[in-house]
């Protein structure tokens, strides 16, 4: 008779018991894991966001960038730095830019803006900013035109008030945010597309043109074809100015930004400024985007570069306000899980010792008949290790298809909930991450609550006086 | 040949304020496939007295041999080394919170000193002794066949010889159509039977049995004992009950009654 097929049974002498601990352990895995996930979905998204798709997650700067980021402070970038950089295995962009405030000015609106000068195609491989051109824009009068069609039914026109005043990058945002199936409703996303269609188009590498971000472009009341004014201050304190037409509107997911972002070809904006062939930084992406490999290649490049004004410098320096903001979030994650873990420790502990009280004479009887009290230890071990696992990995099957659900269906907040997030600078979306190492570490934690929770019951049978037990 | 001394014991109870002479200068002792009872009124120290016989508890003063082993001297072993930490310690420990597992540690090296004490003592009783209880006591997860190989198996005995004696032993009390049935399943009868055949299972050379019928109605107590009395005499093992139990008394070849913890006869019947 196998000690654990004994353990096994006795974990169903008192189903219910059972079931309910079992229960809450699954309950515990489930909402541990669901709540990891979300955090570290977001934490990915963040990253992704400001990081991946923006600055890129080694920066080449001057030495003193990072302290006082102004035109001074840039550095001379030449090809053969960009090729020499580029050409290593594993990196994955090379993009120089020019990064200044400046006034942005049209008609009676003024508003403070950064200017973005970046090579167009490389800029491409880092936020490829074609891909947020604006396709779609929800103005008063595309609602109106929309609210006119005929083949459009009451459904969707009633739906149409959650897009109101947006713009779109394509349609299928547009039927996320209408709650509808993109599928079944192509004929009347078509209908709505063609209406609120708007032109505009990428730069080109020679373009002197610019892209303006969404919320900038409408504060400033400018449109396509329409005329930007900046004015601001250059290299040595010079004169910047200039009068550069709009060739195309851009959709930041990072709010903050799409209230003040304006992409110009890199050419025009040393022209602006008077950087020549200065830039303020070279962002950097990696294949393999881990710290590790990002510590190592950072290491790698400052080695290579010889100019001591030039440091390269990984996000989580040079982007601290992200790091603190996650690392924060972290921190509260983590205390409200161990608290719940705490709860659940506690529920495993009174099932345990409820289960010794009720069996001391059992126990007595054993040790009587000759089991040592080891080997009786060894199978109640195994009783509260098979709970246990079957608690963590029911909570873990169970958890899989919601964690697979919305990793691939990220939650689209809308309403206050997105305004809090937009305030944060944030898109509002909520992605869950995928399985990864954080699975295993919440089945280690239920597993070591486990055999903390059987340390005082098994002092007890270690020390259980066989007379005493039989008296029971 | 005498498998069983007892030699002037005595067994004090410190309840509370009172003490409690439960077993008081008993001297005995038990020959080689005996068929003993001991009988006495409620409280009168015959379940003690067995007890210590099984090696379940110590005597206050005197001693048991056991084919020659002292109960007492095992008892010391293990006493020896219950942790006797400094009362300064102690206080510590009163005082302030520290946690048991900081207390688990200091006492760590005496515990694991007892539990090898402890490991002589019950594997001492595994290889010797076989216990039938009143509420037989039966393993209610484990069927009939497994509640008896388990005896063997923690004897360490192969699979194939605890297939064949189990079957042996089920059959002679009568179960070897019931193997797989579970305690449950089994009456109050078939279930003492059970503890019968897990007793016989180890080979010990006694058994002992406290009140082995106090739950059997008598037909199924006159079956039990013949089935005790017929492995008695098969297998030369001594078995001593403690029992008010007049049926057991008419079955006994040796009748010893003890009042207020003194033997006060010892009759040898058969």
């Amino acid at each position: 008779m196998n000690y654990i097929k004994i353990a096994w049974r006795n974990l169903w002498r008192n189903k219910r018991r059972t079931a309910i601990t079992t229960a809450s352990i699954l309950f515990a895995v489930f909402f541990a894991l669901f709540m990891r996930s979300f955090q570290l979905g977001f934490y990915d998204h963040m990253i992704k966001n400001a990081i991946e798709s923006f600055s890129g997650f080694l920066q080449v700067q001057h030495i003193d960038y990072q302290d006082d980021p102004s035109l001074e402070n840039t550095f001379i970038c030449t090809d053969s730095l960009i090729n020499s950089i580029e050409n290593r295995n594993g990196i994955k962009a090379v993009v120089p830019r020019i990064e200044v405030f400046t006034l942005a000015s049209s008609g009676n609106q003024t508003k403070g803006a950064l200017v973005m000068g970046i090579d167009p195609e490389k800029e491409r491989k880092l936020s490829n900013p074609e891909n947020l051109l604006v396709r779609y824009r929800m103005t008063r009068d595309v609602m109106t035109a929309l609210g006119k069609k005929s083949k459009l039914p009451l459904e969707i026109k009633n739906k149409l008030e959650f897009i109101k005043n947006n713009s779109y990058t394509n349609l299928s945002t547009i039927a996320i945010d209408m709650d509808i199936e993109e599928e079944d409703n192509q004929e009347f996303l078509d209908i709505i597309g063609e209406t609120a269609e708007i032109p505009g188009r990428y730069l080109k590498q020679d373009d002197d043109g610019v892209l303006l971000s969404d919320r900038l472009a409408k504060y400033l009341k400018l449109f396509i074809g329409d005329t930007l004014i900046l004015l601001g201050q250059g290299y040595h304190g010079t004169t910047a100015a200039g009068i550069y037409p709009v060739r195309g509107i851009v959709r930041l997911p990072n709010p903050e930004l799409d209230n003040k972002v304006i992409y110009m070809n890199i050419s025009s904006a040393q022209v602006f400024t008077g950087l020549k062939n200065r830039v303020t930084t070279l962002g950097i992406n990696l294949d393999d985007n881990s710290e590790k490999n990002m510590l190592a290649y950072q290491e790698l490049l400052n080695n290579q570069i010889t100019d001591p004004t030039v440091v390269v410098k990984n996000w989580l320096e040079f982007n601290k306000v992200l790091k603190q903001q996650i690392e924060g979030d972290n921190q509260s994650g983590q205390a409200f899980m161990a608290l719940l873990y705490f709860v659940i420790f506690f529920g495993i502990f009174g099932t345990v010792l409820m289960m010794i009280h009720e069996r001391k004479r059992e126990f007595g009887v054993l040790i009587a008949v000759g089991m040592q009290k080891t080997r009786l230890a060894i199978i109640f071990v195994y009783e509260m290790f098979l709970m246990g696992m079957l608690g963590v990995l029911s909570g873990i099957v169970i958890s899989l298809p919601f964690l697979y659900y919305y990793h691939v269906n990220p939650i689209r907040l809308r309403g206050d909930l997105a305004q809090i997030m937009e305030n944060y600078g944030f898109d509002p979306v909520m992605p869950l991450q995928w399985i990864d190492m954080y699975v295993l570490w919440q089945g280690l934690i239920v597993a070591m609550m486990v055999v903390f929770a059987c340390l005082y019951p098994l002092r007890k049978v270690v020390t259980l006086k066989e007379i005493d037990a039989l008296r029971v | 040949m005498k498998v069983i001394e007892i030699k002037n014991v005595v067994k004090i109870y410190n309840d509370s304020e009172v003490q409690v002479h439960a077993v008081n200068g008993i001297d005995l002792s038990f020959e080689e496939g005996e068929f003993a009872a001991i009988v006495g009124p409620s409280g009168s120290g015959k379940t003690t007295l067995l007890n210590m016989l099984g090696g379940l508890d110590n005597p206050t003063e005197g001693d048991i041999l056991i084919n020659g082993f002292s109960v007492s001297e095992m008892y010391n072993g293990i006493e020896k080394h219950r942790s006797r930490i400094s009362p300064v310690l102690k206080t510590i420990f009163r005082i302030t919170i520290i946690p048991a597992v900081i207390r688990g540690i200091v006492k760590l090296p005496d515990i694991v000193k007892r539990m090898k004490a402890e490991r002589k003592l019950i594997d001492f009783r595994l290889n010797n002794i076989g216990f039938v209880f009143q509420s037989y006591n039966l393993l209610p997860v484990l069927t009939a066949r497994e509640n008896t190989e388990l005896v063997m198996q923690m004897q360490g005995v192969s699979k194939e010889m605890r297939e064949k004696r189990t079957k042996e032993l089920l059959g002679a009390v009568g179960l070897g159509d019931r193997l797989d049935s579970r305690p449950s399943r089994l009456s109050g009868g078939q279930q003492q039977r059970v503890a019968v055949a897990r007793a016989l299972a180890s080979k010990p050379r006694f058994i002992l049995a406290d009140e082995p019928t106090a739950n059997l109605d008598s037909k199924t107590t006159e079956n039990l004992l013949d089935i005790m009395e017929q492995l008695n005499k098969m297998e030369k093992i001594t078995f001593i009950f403690s029992t008010h139990d007049a049926r057991v008394v008419r079955k006994a070849r040796r009748v010893i009654t003890i009042e207020d913890g003194k033997v006060i006869s010892d009759k040898k019947t058969a």
